[in-house]
């Protein structure tokens, strides 16, 4: 029984750490620009599916590539042209504009590939087992990659200049200004970053279950509560919500119904909002 | 004439819910992106008392009164935080429900949905009952609308739009600005309930995927197209999105088409949204400014 729930933990890390990649990007954008971006759930299914069209004529780890690149445009393009124009209008119509944005984006997708289900369609390989544990050579590489994207963002942020006005942007927009920081780079790095986590973690989701339209919304939803776990614009913090979610909804699945699996996110954020609403690791302060 | 009777149902239908979206959104300034909840939450408890045999009229009224509940309920814990929060936090919600209408299969049915709602006050089932369910819509609809009017232009509806412009000064004038939010969002859920109640003993059949966030973003650009904070804005809002929509159909679509026409359709709800911020956020009906 025991490894049973070693075996869920186990699970619930690996997703845990892909929905931190999704909630680091989220936390960055809200830290910067002081807004959620609804859209960005279509920037995790975009990756996974354009990752599947270039699939096609390349080899899958090229693939990955240009699907990456279109989507870092996409993300920087939305900047651009809409929420850019925008920024002075009052949060309301940013909000309104980006869940429009959402919902084109997400139809569009469904207009090109279809609503059913899709894979990478690679062959269910055996998994490895340590001492009872099974992991699978997928959830291996969901790790790999998110420690590696994660650890290129720790040195980015600690040891670059650029990662240190990110931080100072994060911490007081006008004051940074007034100092000279380069807004116009540290956007175009912020959305660089945010949408390059969530491609990449839109991938490796794909490759473990597969790929389905609405696969934004639900992971969406997950690395909100993650951003509201750990904080809002706190981006270590929305690390560690992610994998509090990952573990805490696949344990779950040893108490509730699985149809109830992606609730337990939801409930997660209720639950916040009563008790915490300024995240658990408020006081701490944390780096930004 | 019965198929455009069914039109102007659908759309006061949608009158209602845009109505009550209206009252946070327009009047208050709260992003509810999870409002479709609530619309499901008054046609599954409506339908479900008057199939276990309680009088529809009783059953609607039980329909909004849980939505209204259920409002307040999430309204409480989710006011705590402003503006991009609640958004996601009533989207959230709304996913949430959702799943419940599907899982919880001893009390919804699941996925099959319920068939065979009663129509109310002994109105028939089918066409023939179309002309009296049109004046019952009417009659609610208009109800509705002056009942929007009465609380908007009270001294409440007045003090909702300066938490809107501005919760501090409202708090300065010595407004509880979180009770003020509270009581509009349950009686937003509430008039979000009696729409869902007439949507579903209308089509006389509902299951989870009518209650999807396809309804919030029709719900949402009914509001924002028609005026966000106006009268007739989400009145006009709703019956241009609801006949836009029903004209779709008439378009000579090739059949190996239809596939592509609800994507692309999304894809214009979205565009538009997108638009209308840029170029219109009033909408078509500009909010009168004093």
């Amino acid at each position: 029984m025991a490894d049973y729930y070693a075996q869920l933990l186990l699970n619930g890390v690996v997703a845990g750490a892909i929905y931190a990649l999704f909630a680091v990007g989220l936390t960055m954008v809200y830290g910067v620009f002081r807004f959620i971006n609804f859209a960005h759930g279509e920037l995790i299914a975009w990756g996974a599916y354009l990752t599947l069209m270039f699939s096609q004529v390349l080899p899958f780890a090229l693939a990955v590539v240009p699907s990456m690149m279109l989507v870092i445009l996409l993300g920087i393009g939305q900047d651009r042209y809409i929420y850019k124009p925008l920024r002075q209008r009052g949060r309301i119509t940013l909000l309104i504009a980006s869940i429009g944005l959402s919902y084109l984006l997400r139809n569009a997708l469904r207009l090109i590939w279809g609503s059913d289900l899709q894979t990478y369609g690679f062959e269910a390989a055996r998994g490895l087992s340590f001492a009872n544990l099974i992991i699978t050579r997928t959830q291996l590489a969901m790790v790999a990659a998110a420690l590696v994207f994660l650890g290129f963002l720790y040195g980015l942020l600690k040891f670059t200049m650029l990662g240190k006005s990110l931080r100072a942007v994060a911490d007081n927009m006008d004051l940074a200004e007034i100092m000279g920081i380069n807004m116009r780079r540290i956007g175009l790095t912020v959305w660089t970053l945010s949408a390059l986590f969530a491609s990449a973690g839109g991938v490796l989701i794909g490759m473990d279950t597969n790929l389905e339209p609405m696969m934004g919304l639900t992971n969406l939803l997950k690395a909100f509560a993650a951003v509201l776990l750990g904080g809002a614009g706190n981006i270590w913090g929305a690390l560690v919500g992610g994998l509090f979610i990952g573990v805490v909804e696949n344990l779950g699945v040893a108490f509730f119904s699985p149809g109830y699996k992606d609730a337990i996110a939801f409930a997660v954020i209720i639950l916040i909002l009563l008790f915490r609403p300024t995240g658990l690791f408020s006081i701490i302060g944390g780096m930004r | 004439m019965d198929y455009f009777f069914h039109i102007l149902i659908i759309a006061l239908v949608y009158t209602v819910f845009a109505l009550s979206l209206n009252l946070e959104l327009g009047y208050t300034g709260l992003y509810n992106f999870g409002h479709v909840a609530f619309f499901g939450i008054g046609a599954y408890t409506s339908a479900l008392l008057s199939l276990a045999g309680f009088p529809v009229a009783l059953s609607m009224v039980g329909g909004m009164a849980l939505a209204g509940m259920t409002g307040a309920l999430l309204a409480v814990p989710a006011l705590r935080l402003s503006g991009d929060y609640f958004g996601i936090a009533t989207l959230a919600f709304g996913e949430m429900v959702r799943l419940f209408f599907l899982n919880e299969r001893w009390l919804t049915k699941g996925p099959m949905g319920l068939p065979g709602i009663p129509r109310p006050l002994g109105i028939q089932a089918g066409v023939s009952g179309l002309p009296l369910y049109l004046t019952l819509c009417i009659l609610l609809a208009l109800a509705v609308f002056l009942g929007s009017y009465r609380i908007t232009h009270s001294p409440f509806g007045r003090a909702l739009k300066v938490v809107r412009e501005d919760e501090f000064v409202a708090q300065a004038l010595g407004k509880n600005v979180f009770s003020l939010k509270v009581r509009i969002v349950a009686v937003g859920s509430l008039l979000a309930g009696l729409a869902g109640a007439l949507y579903g003993h209308y089509i006389t059949y509902i299951s989870p995927s009518d209650f999807t966030l396809n309804e919030t973003i029709l719900v949402l650009l009914c509001v924002v197209l028609g005026g966000r904070g106006t009268q007739w804005g989400p009145v006009l809002g709703a019956f241009l999105i609801v006949f836009f929509q029903e004209f779709l159909r008439f378009l000579p679509i090739p059949v190996d088409f239809g596939r592509v026409v609800a994507p692309i359709q999304g894809m214009v709800y979205g565009a538009v949204l997108i638009l209308l911020m840029l170029k219109r956020p009033e909408g078509i009906v500009p909010e009168y400014k004093v």
